[in-house]
């Protein structure tokens, strides 16, 4: 899906829980959080949690360089302190 | 029973390690060429669409179809400027109990508009996409072939320049 939408001349970023699968699909660019299933912006009502891996997306729009990147995110599940 | 075996294995899926296994034997459609469009504008002026697997659809739309196995390669339209308690997720596959809570965790709609308003990125698209994340073939082939280019044609059409996938 991904790859089609870019095909389009749309830039886009894709959030992936499955490390190996994005490796294997080879979306333009992908930011991988180790978080389960059901849960890509973290946790319910964590507005700030959400809010920082909405901005880590918007972040990899504007500065990711090669086709493929993939950028693993520092955040351990429900350890990480956003403030 | 077909739900209950869903359900059991939903739950085994949140286990780490499981999940990890299950990743490693999943067999994902590989690809070699990787599109790319460099972002030519600031984000403050790029028009925004969202997209997400989660098996999200309005409270009025048909549900996606859980009947059958190898899922349902359809999409549903979202209107962006909808309300979260006008949306529902029909999807057996993961566990979605918190973000039936908070549509966020799988469609960020409030997060998009709090983002917007710090101009950090400029409107919605007229349409959000919304898909079912658990396809298999023959379905698979449909929603690549015609799913996948239908609504990247839409989103071309809405003068999408960015779009941010939210998995399940």
């Amino acid at each position: 899906m991904q790859r089609e939408i870019e095909s389009q001349g749309i830039v886009t970023v894709g959030i992936s829980l499955v490390r190996k699968i994005s490796e294997t699909v080879k979306p333009p660019r992908t930011y991988v959080l180790k978080y389960p299933f059901g849960h890509a912006l973290g946790e319910a009502f964590q507005e700030k949690q959400q809010m920082q891996i909405f901005q880590d997306c918007l972040e990899i729009l504007e500065s990711a360089n090669e086709p493929g990147i993939i950028v693993d995110s520092p955040y351990r599940w429900r350890r990480h302190q956003f403030d | 029973m077909k739900k209950f075996i869903n359900r059991l294995l939903v739950q085994l899926y949140q286990i780490p390690w499981v999940k990890k296994r299950w990743s490693n034997r999943f067999k994902a459609v590989e690809s070699e060429r990787i599109p790319w469009v460099p972002l030519t504008k600031p984000l403050a002026q790029c028009k925004v669409a969202l997209l997400t697997t989660g098996g999200v659809h309005l409270k009025t739309d048909a549900p996606f179809d859980m009947e059958d196995k190898h899922g349902d390669p359809s999409y549903r339209k979202i209107p962006s400027n909808i309300s979260p308690h006008e949306l529902m997720i029909t999807h057996d596959y993961y566990n979605h109990e918190d973000a039936d809570q908070d549509i966020n965790l799988v469609l960020p709609i409030d997060i998009l508009h709090k983002s917007q308003q710090k101009k950090q990125v400029g409107p919605s698209t007229e349409f959000f996409y919304s898909f079912m994340g658990h396809i298999e073939e023959p379905h698979l082939s449909t929603l690549i072939h015609h799913t996948a280019k239908d609504v990247a044609q839409q989103l071309k059409a809405q003068h999408a320049d960015i779009a941010i996938l939210v998995p399940a």
